[in-house]
């Protein structure tokens, strides 16, 4: 039986599909997008996360660390903080503890017209565990989002195994789309295919980063790589906010885009709504 | 929002312009002195009261409005000296300032029938009185001077309104209080005379119930002759901008808790919705308007459609903190358990706060005192101490609700309150009986706070959890912690305050407790009378009691320090995050509410751009019924805004719920570094 990280469980989630949903958050990401703005779903190992706000320095998490040289994430000082600042980030669970956890909200959600949806981080890295877990779920409405980076073969079990896909496509260059993600974008535009054919209901999502995606050639591109699927729903566009970087400094981590994060991005919603897709600008 | 409407929000709001007119406030004992000199009766000093303060009037008309009125007199006198006030109060119970408060009129009384009529009813009413029946007399005569007052002054408004040139203002006063308005316009004037009546008499807490309902036939009437919804929605705009002209100068804890709520919607005695036209131009109107009065309660029952929701969700979205929902099919056979009729429980309608109540029947008193909840549990500490279970050291906090029930009912001195004889006019029974309502109403009910549930319920799980279950800690190392205020104990507190079950968790463990609590609460006041033959309800309500019990109270077993507030009405503890707004309202509509009901929401946060988009407000309304469907009673979204967000960067510990959509991601505001946090105040500034 595999057992999954995962870094955030959030209630009442409004935009991860239809209805009101839960989404969890499984920590570990193959992409190294530079606007990432959950810094603590990247790493697939548990890890501590810091809240500098409300921080009296009294140093009861230094008197108590057992390794003040390099963090190995024992909890140890999140135990003693008056304030609760500190937390280990990735809690492990069996597909069915999380079952249980989920499915105890089932009739509440099936009934808004929702369900569960499975982010990240990427998903589909812990194929394995998320397979499991959303068997486990079959009475609910169970969604994915993934940036379509995994192998074929995991990325059809798992689109087969839920009822709604939301998918990222990032850059359409396979160049840019390396310089800025880390990965070449050949499987993703290759998963994408599969969706396509897939009869799965599908929604596309864009996150518009300034001077890196936002070009109309680039969402002509990508509207075209789209357009004509029967099952996809909408196309929205996420502009990207100053905030993303908000949470690297809490994991340890330095946030260093290199792309103007004070310009606003350009929008093209209708290179989509030419082509008669529905498009949301978000 | 019409021109017409800006100009008179730029005028009364912003500048603030009318306040010119405002005299010089005077000493509020020197009427005492001369009534206690000429040892006036109470019912005679009510109507000296009015008669003082419409004497002082100077009546201020703008040439462009249609709806006149303002107060420049900002005193309201005392009728008693110092000295007086306290020989009543070895007496009698003076609750609050002594005078009639937080009660719903029933303004058709005067409305349907003007003030001409009203005064012929009277004195019909005074020439069959019985000779002896001298109390009655001077009661009656009362009411009628009252009548006479406001006339007047109307008449002299008419006379400014002429001589400014607005002839059609003079037009409607020379109609309207004398008779029944003819007009939706006509209405409103007279409705903005006699509410400004009642605080004129000292009343206040002046809610204005259900104005959905009674307002409606006379708007339907000119919609049938002509009048456009959006004529409406201009007349009615320029009333609510009217409840904010003399707003500063009404009594209360705080700017703005003056009472002026309005409750719309609800279903009848055949289940039959009554949500209207009004009620939708209600919302529009406060929605456009943006000011916190009047406040919207908004009824629901099973038969309230999604869209009446989303209109409310629409309304949540612009951070006022209003409309507050109440549940028809929770309070109704509440009230009904409670002894009210079926007529009068479908007629309920809101106080000040969330107290609920009955216009025109009711002289409930419903927040007459408060029980603590984690007092009752820190009260059985010892009964723990001794308890081989914690099932019998539960006993002992049962027995301390039942113990601080009898406190607060047993030997109490009668009510004593100032007569009312306008507000008289407007409830039940007055005019035929020859009685002021001070007296008491067909109800007389009084009401009980319960504070703090959550923290109780807090403390008690992690007394189960921690002393009896895994035996980490006696109870008398936990009453050590307690008194040294968990001082060395610093591992222990953060497991007591984060780590323990908790209340809103949707943790069987916790709620179990909460449902225990709430029903002892009601089972130790059920059977029990006060000195008027009402009953006592039970509610979930805290008033300013969470700051106050919270002050008071020392460390509680769920880490909460001594000195810490303790949470707002009924909601989770402030310091607890819990999983989410699902297991909150899972966890909080577990309880009897049904038994409960003296009033006191539920709040959640959520932060304003949750309400982005038309597909989310729809969402969010989903997830406001759904409360209702699991059998909530009450419940107020509040769309975070600036001010919060600042409190909550100044005091994080006290806001860990607090959720802030950031970008297509929510997060907790207490979490982001500062830059971020300003960001999103600025950007919350934007935010209307």
């Amino acid at each position: 039986m595999a057992k999954g990280t995962v870094f955030d469980i959030q209630q009442m989630t409004l935009a991860d599909g239809p209805g009101v949903r839960t989404t969890v958050f499984l920590k570990g990401c193959p992409l190294r997008c530079q606007w990432c703005h959950n810094p603590e779903g990247l790493s697939p190992r548990p890890q501590l996360m810091v809240s500098p706000n409300g921080c009296a320095a009294c140093g009861a998490c230094r008197r108590v660390c057992p390794s003040p040289e390099r963090c190995v994430a024992c909890g140890a000082c999140v135990k003693v903080c008056p304030a609760n600042l500190r937390k280990i980030c990735g809690v492990e669970y069996t597909p069915e503890e999380l079952a249980e956890l989920l499915l105890a909200d089932r009739e509440y959600l099936t009934a808004l017209g929702g369900g569960v949806t499975f982010s990240g981080g990427e998903p589909t890295l812990q194929s394995e565990f998320l397979l499991e877990t959303l068997a486990l779920l079959k009475p609910m409405h169970r969604a994915v989002e993934t940036c379509g980076y995994c192998p074929e073969e995991t990325f059809l079990k798992v689109i087969e195994a839920v009822d709604y896909v939301i998918m990222d496509i990032k850059h359409t260059d396979s160049a840019v789309h390396r310089r800025y993600t880390g990965v070449d974008n050949a499987p993703i535009l290759s998963n994408l295919e599969l969706l396509k054919k897939s009869g799965k209901p599908f929604r596309i999502r864009v996150p518009l980063i300034p001077g890196v995606n936002d070009s109309r050639e680039n969402l002509e591109t990508t509207a075209r790589l789209v357009a004509g699927a029967p099952m996809l729903e909408k196309v929205e566009l996420l502009s990207y906010h100053q905030t993303a970087g908000a949470k690297y400094s809490m994991v340890g981590m330095t946030y260093q885009p290199e792309f103007d994060v004070s310009l606003p991005p350009e929008q093209w919603p209708e290179c989509f709504r030419e082509k008669g897709i529905c498009c949301d600008v978000l | 929002m019409t021109d017409y409407i800006s100009k008179l929000k730029e005028r009364f709001i912003i500048d603030k312009a009318h306040h010119q007119y405002r005299h010089k406030p005077s000493d509020p004992f020197d009427l005492a002195r001369e009534l206690s000199a000429q040892e006036a009766g109470d019912i005679e000093r009510s109507v000296r009261r009015l008669a003082w303060v419409l004497k002082r009037e100077r009546p201020a008309v703008y040439p462009d409005e249609k709806i006149v009125l303002l107060r420049t007199e900002p005193t309201i006198p005392e009728i008693y000296t110092p000295e007086e006030k306290e020989a009543l109060a070895r007496q009698y119970y003076i609750h609050e300032q002594g005078k009639v408060c937080n009660v719903t009129a029933d303004y058709e009384k005067l409305l349907l029938v003007g003030f001409e009529e009203m005064t012929r009813r009277l004195q019909e009413r005074r020439q069959t009185l019985e000779p002896n029946q001298q109390d009655q007399r001077r009661q009656l005569l009362a009411m009628e001077q009252t009548l006479e007052l406001l006339t007047d002054l109307a008449e002299r408004y008419r006379q400014e309104a002429l001589r400014v040139g607005n002839l059609s203002a003079a037009a409607r006063l020379e109609w309207v209080p004398a008779k029944a308005p003819r007009t939706f316009l006509e209405a409103l004037q007279m409705l903005r005379l006699i509410h400004y009546g009642l605080w004129a008499s000292g009343q206040y807490h002046n809610t204005l119930g259900r104005f959905d309902q009674y307002m409606y036939p006379f708007l339907q009437r000119d919609l049938a002759n002509g009048l456009s919804e959006e004529e409406a929605l201009e007349q009615l705009e320029e009333f609510f901008l009217c409840c904010n002209k003399d707003s500063d100068l009404y009594p209360g804890m705080q700017q703005g808790d003056n009472g002026q709520s309005l409750v719309l919607g609800g279903r009848d005695e055949r289940g039959e919705n009554q949500y209207n036209l009004l009620s939708s131009l209600c919302l529009t109107a406060c929605r456009e308007l943006q000011l916190i009065d009047p406040k919207i309660n908004l009824r629901v029952h099973g038969g309230t459609p999604l869209s009446v929701y989303e209109e409310g969700t629409r309304l949540t979205k612009m951070g006022l903190g209003f409309p507050q929902y109440v549940n028809d099919d929770v309070v109704i056979p509440c009230l009904k358990g409670w002894g009210y009729e079926e007529k009068d429980a479908v007629n309920y309608s809101v106080a000040a706060c969330w107290e609920l109540i009955v216009p025109g029947a009711g002289m409930d008193i419903p927040n007459l005192d408060a029980l603590a909840f984690p007092q009752m549990v820190l009260e059985a500490l010892d009964d723990f101490e001794a308890a081989e279970d914690f099932e019998t050291g539960l006993q002992a906090v049962r027995k301390a609700i039942f113990r601080r029930a009898e406190e607060m009912t047993a030997g109490r001195k009668p009510v004593y309150m100032e007569p009312a004889p306008l507000l008289s006019l407007m409830m039940e029974g007055c005019l035929e009986e020859g009685r002021d309502i001070s007296l008491g109403g067909r109800y007389n009910n009084y009401g009980f706070h319960g504070t703090g549930l959550a923290t109780a319920v807090d403390s008690l799980a992690a007394i189960e959890q921690y002393v009896f279950r895994e035996k980490r800690f006696t109870i008398s190392q936990l009453r050590r912690m307690l008194r040294d205020n968990f001082e060395g104990e610093e591992e222990l507190a953060h497991l007591l305050r984060y780590d323990g079950p908790k209340l809103g968790n949707d943790d069987e463990r916790a709620d179990r407790l909460a449902v225990l609590l709430l029903d002892w609460f009601a089972d130790s006041l059920e059977g029990r009378r006060n000195e008027r033959g009402g009953i006592y309800r039970p509610g979930t309500g805290s008033a300013m009691y969470y700051l106050w019990h919270g002050r008071e109270m020392g460390a509680t077993p769920d880490g909460r320090r001594a000195g810490e507030p303790l949470p707002c009405n009924y909601s989770p503890s402030l310091f607890v995050r819990t999983r989410g707004p699902i297991s909150v309202v899972k966890s909080f509509t577990r309880p009897h509410l049904d038994r409960v009901a003296n009033g006191g929401p539920l709040t959640i946060e959520l932060h304003n751009s949750v309400f982005r988009t038309p597909d989310s407000i729809g969402k969010v309304a989903l997830f406001v019924r759904s409360f209702f469907q699991l059998g909530g009673h009450q419940m107020q979204i509040n769309s975070v805004h600036r001010e919060t967000l600042l409190a909550a960067k100044a005091h994080p510990e006290q806001y860990k719920n607090l959720i802030v959509r950031v970008w297509g991601w929510s997060g907790y505001f207490v979490e982001l570094d500062e830059a971020y946090q300003d960001h999103i105040i600025q950007r919350a500034e934007m935010t209307f």
